[in-house]
């Protein structure tokens, strides 16, 4: 978009026009003046993709009420202007012939048939009802992986129902780098100033791969500037175009690499002795502790040899304070090994010694805004909640916000969960091994999906609820934190074409009616998002014109940033974490399962026009996947050769939990005796004809076990066999 | 009259096919039809090794083979150097698919036309710019007037010594950084 005045210009035109869609994306091509001429009425409507977790802005352009095209949102500090491939295929997703269309319920045969929304929620609402009479509201939970509408709507309905078990995916997602993060600095996150820095280190992270437009933009501006830009992964990701440095290392030991550094660091005396002695806690125990992981201790368990561990070293102390070890999300650490979260820790840590916290070019922690308090007569609150969520005792180090889902998996099967919710999400496929939570799920009494299309999760379940695609939907106000503060929100840009489906909020509306809790439900999502929207000074009207907001809730500052722990310092030893039963000072902890000889390591990873499991199916994504035959299992080609394998052969990959067959792309571009299996593959819903069968899904190789302290699922802690499948 | 060109960075694309996927939605084609093929070159032994995503399309070459082979003279170059395609004229042969060097003019299944790459024409003027260069994440691409020394385009050239894929093959106006 060049220019609000253009928006605001169809936009007045949009409120003057009934659009009404009906099947098919907008297929004329412009070129065509016949076409074009009788192209009819042009309407443009921002909106918020759903592609990832990112939720860029974007505006829709639709012809006669048929979506045309999407543009990334010029203000947008996410899209700045841009977006990405799945952004433009997500956007289609209204078309799709893989859509849910009507509430279904389970039959007794395995099988699924309509149901009426009257009749579900009926039937949904009699049995909550039960359940809560027989064993209390502790027996129902729900998991999400949040959205603007959904991390509101689902928290409210399982409180209303007395109930503390709300959990996102985190747990296979970002759970240990955010905890990790937050035990050290009190935050869960932090960013790199990419403007300004010399010299970045990712660990297993590649913004080529998990795309979010802004940080692609970031880091080739950063390269543009002469940064020096390391990529410590088994796997030369995307992202190689713009860096200068590959490190190849054994999966699980970025933790040894990084102590290693730090080791030099504190050794050689090359740390922020200001920083250090004036904002930290526990650095006497910490340089004690880490005075044994020197970098020859490292290269024999990395595989990075120790000399370009101590060069890494002293190349940061000289670009210090201005570099950073990048945060990560899921790859390396956010879920993969029982270190995880201390690699997490460990990573601060380095950001600690080179005294790159808050400064120019170094790690920045920055604020997010948030809802005032709304009218508690036309929004009432909710009864505090008594109960304690499970899985917090085991895991007293997973996230508030978070906690972790692989508690409800645990509870299905011990008994004390009797009835799960899942709102978009695919956690059967994705969180933890397929066959384990199918088998948990059978034991609850009632398992409720709310989803667009009918995931592996969706058939799990008893009830399977649809909700209406992202750009047919209004959500809550989306609130953006950084540098800068802004608001921006999800508008439908089409009309929704199948009648028979529900938005979130009318969805969680309809389920609490019937599970009697409706008196917390009486507004519409319109409602609710100006009454937010009203107390951070704008309002729907104004978002809808302008589809950003920027808010004057920002404060950031370089300079030393203000610590939330407990001891209001950056903790080197934490109380919590020794609360926990593990190790209170930033130390080692080990990979749990190594491969014998003869085995592989396994790991995964995000291919740019995917996301998680959610997008295998759509057609314009699909069709990218299967020309470049994505979905291969990636072997080094040593490897290869030694085994026998040319590329594109096939082979069975087996673990002690599943085996199963995939074609090979055999490659320099990975570390031998480490295999690459993209995480987006192996549906296996009849409903969805294109994922279904395509390659193998990583998870069902992987052993259910939870990392200590925080119960993620370890998504990454296999060893497998390969043997080439003759033809 | 200017002269349009590309520039296509590939030490700045990651290969996310925003570039694809815009381009078949603005341009109506099929999720299996593509104006933007996409060349994955891996160079080096592990472990120095560089990869590189090559996105190629029509490279709107001065002297077209494809419009030189046209026997009914439905492929043409306009006064701006961007060769189209008269889908009324299209016998749809295919001696342009034979004749491209660069094997990207593609047979659209509704219309049996072959197609390619129009910088996004809509019947009188180009994409200003091309949806695959407005939705770039990275700014890998680059577009303007090639004649004209101050255009961002011609800065960026001479800038990165962006050279086209084959010069030897034709004379083409998509600049490559590579």
């Amino acid at each position: 978009m060049s220019s609000n005045t253009t928006r605001r210009g169809f936009l007045k035109g949009a409120a003057a026009t009934a659009a009404v869609a009906t099947a098919g994306i907008c297929a004329l091509a412009p070129w065509r003046h016949s076409e074009a001429e009788a192209a009819g009425n042009v309407v443009q409507t921002p909106s918020l993709c759903n592609g990832c977790s990112s939720k860029c802005g974007l505006v829709a352009t639709t012809v006669d009420g048929k979506l045309k095209t999407v543009e990334g949102m010029g203000d947008h500090p996410y899209s700045k202007g841009t977006l990405c491939g799945r952004g433009h295929g997500t956007a289609q997703w209204a078309y799709s012939d893989g859509r849910l269309t009507q509430p279904m319920k389970r039959t007794a045969d395995g099988g699924f048939e309509p149901i009426s929304w009257d009749a579900a929620f009926e039937e949904i609402g009699q049995t909550v009802k039960g359940i809560l009479a027989e064993s209390g509201p502790e027996a129902l939970a729900i998991i999400q992986d949040p959205r603007p509408s959904g991390k509101y709507y689902s928290k409210r309905f399982i409180n209303a129902l007395g109930s503390a078990n709300i959990y996102t995916h985190a747990a296979a997602c970002n759970l240990s780098k955010e905890s990790g993060i937050q035990q050290a600095t009190g935050a869960q996150n932090f960013s790199v100033d990419f403007g300004n820095t010399k010299m970045v280190v990712f660990i297993g992270r590649s913004y080529g791969d998990g795309i979010r437009p802004s940080s692609v933009k970031s880091l080739a501006q950063a390269a543009d500037n002469g940064a020096r830009i390391v990529l410590v992964d088994p796997r030369l990701n995307n992202t190689n175009v713009m860096a200068t440095d590959w490190v190849p290392i054994k999966p699980g030991f970025d933790i040894a690499l990084l102590l290693a550094i730090a080791n030099v660091l504190v050794t050689e005396d090359l740390y922020d002795h200001d920083f250090v002695e004036e904002s930290c806690v526990g650095f006497p125990e910490f340089a004690q502790q880490v005075a044994q992981y020197t970098p020859e201790w490292a290269e024999k368990l990395c595989d990075v040899p120790a000399d370009r561990i101590t060069e890494l070293a002293h190349a940061l102390a000289e670009a210090a304070p201005a570099c950073a070890i990048e945060s990560s999300w899921r790859a390396a650490f956010g879920c993969a090994y029982q270190n995880s979260f201390e690699t997490a820790r460990v990573v601060c840590a380095v950001n600690a010694l080179l005294g790159s916290w808050g400064q120019k070019g170094g790690a920045l922690i920055t604020s997010s805004p948030k809802t005032g308090e709304v009218d508690e007569v036309k929004f009432p609150k909710l009864p505090k909640v008594q109960a304690k969520r499970l899985g917090d005792t085991e895991y007293p180090l997973a996230l508030s916000g978070t906690g972790t889902n692989l508690a409800v998996l645990n509870g299905c099967n011990d008994g004390t969960v009797q009835g799960v919710f899942f709102y978009n999400s695919n956690a059967v496929q994705g969180y933890a091994q397929p066959a384990k939570w199918r088998e948990a799920l059978a034991k609850a009494k009632l398992v409720v999906t709310i989803d667009v299309q009918m995931s592996e999760t969706a058939l799990a379940s008893h009830y399977v609820l649809p909700e209406c695609t992202v750009l047919e939907r209004m959500e809550l106000p989306e609130f953006i934190g950084g540098k800068k503060h802004y608001v921006a929100m999800r508008f439908p840009a089409i009309e929704r074409i199948y009648p028979d489906t529900k938005s979130c909020d009318e969805i969680f509306a309809g389920l609490a009616q019937a599970c009697g809790v409706g008196q917390y439900f009486d507004f519409t999502v319109e409602e609710l998002a100006d009454a937010q929207l009203a107390t951070v000074g704008t309002s729907v009207a104004e978002l809808r014109e302008k589809g950003i907001v920027e808010l004057p809730t920002a404060k950031f500052e370089y300079g030393t940033p203000a610590f939330k722990t407990p001891t209001e310092k950056f903790q080197f030893t934490s109380q919590a974490v020794a609360d926990a039963g593990l190790n209170p000072v930033i130390g080692y902890v080990p990979r749990l399962v190594e491969p014998a000889e003869g085995e592989f390591y396994l790991v995964g990873g995000k291919q740019s026009i995917h996301s998680h499991t959610m997008t295998l199916n759509l057609e314009a994504l699909n069709a990218i996947s299967r020309e470049h035959d994505m979905q291969r299992l990636w072997m080094a080609a040593s490897d290869a050769a030694a085994l026998g394998v040319a590329d594109g052969d096939t082979v069975e990959v087996s673990s002690s939990e599943h085996a199963g067959q995939v074609s090979v792309k055999v490659t320099e571009r990975v570390k031998p005796g480490v295999l690459f299996l993209p995480t987006h593959y192996g549906g296996s819903s009849q409903y969805q004809s294109r994922a279904n069968g395509y390659g193998l899904n990583m998870m069902d190789f992987i052993p259910l076990h939870l990392e200590p302290g925080v119960g993620s699922t370890m998504s990454q802690e296999v060893a497998v066999k390969v043997r080439k499948v003759e033809a | 009259m200017a002269r349009y060109g590309m520039l296509i960075n590939t030490k700045k694309c990651v290969g996310c096919f925003a570039c694809r996927v815009a381009c078949q939605m603005a341009n109506g084609l099929q999720s299996d039809e593509s104006f933007i093929h996409f060349k994955e070159e891996e160079t080096g032994v592990y472990p120095n090794v560089h990869a590189e995503v090559v996105p190629v399309q029509c490279m709107h070459c001065e002297n077209a083979p494809c419009q030189q082979v046209c026997p009914t003279h439905a492929t043409y170059t306009t006064d701006s150097g961007v060769v189209l395609v008269d889908e009324n004229k299209c016998i749809g042969c295919k001696y342009c698919m034979a004749a491209c060097p660069y094997g990207v003019r593609i047979a659209i299944k509704e219309t049996g036309v072959i197609e390619k790459c129009r910088f996004c024409w809509d019947g009188s003027e180009v994409g200003n710019p091309p949806r695959c260069v407005n939705t770039c994440i990275s700014g890998a691409r680059v577009f303007g007037d090639l004649d004209d020394p101050n255009s961002d385009i011609s800065q960026e050239i001479a800038a990165t010594n962006a050279r086209p894929l084959a010069s030897h093959l034709t004379d083409a106006k998509i600049y490559y950084v590579r």
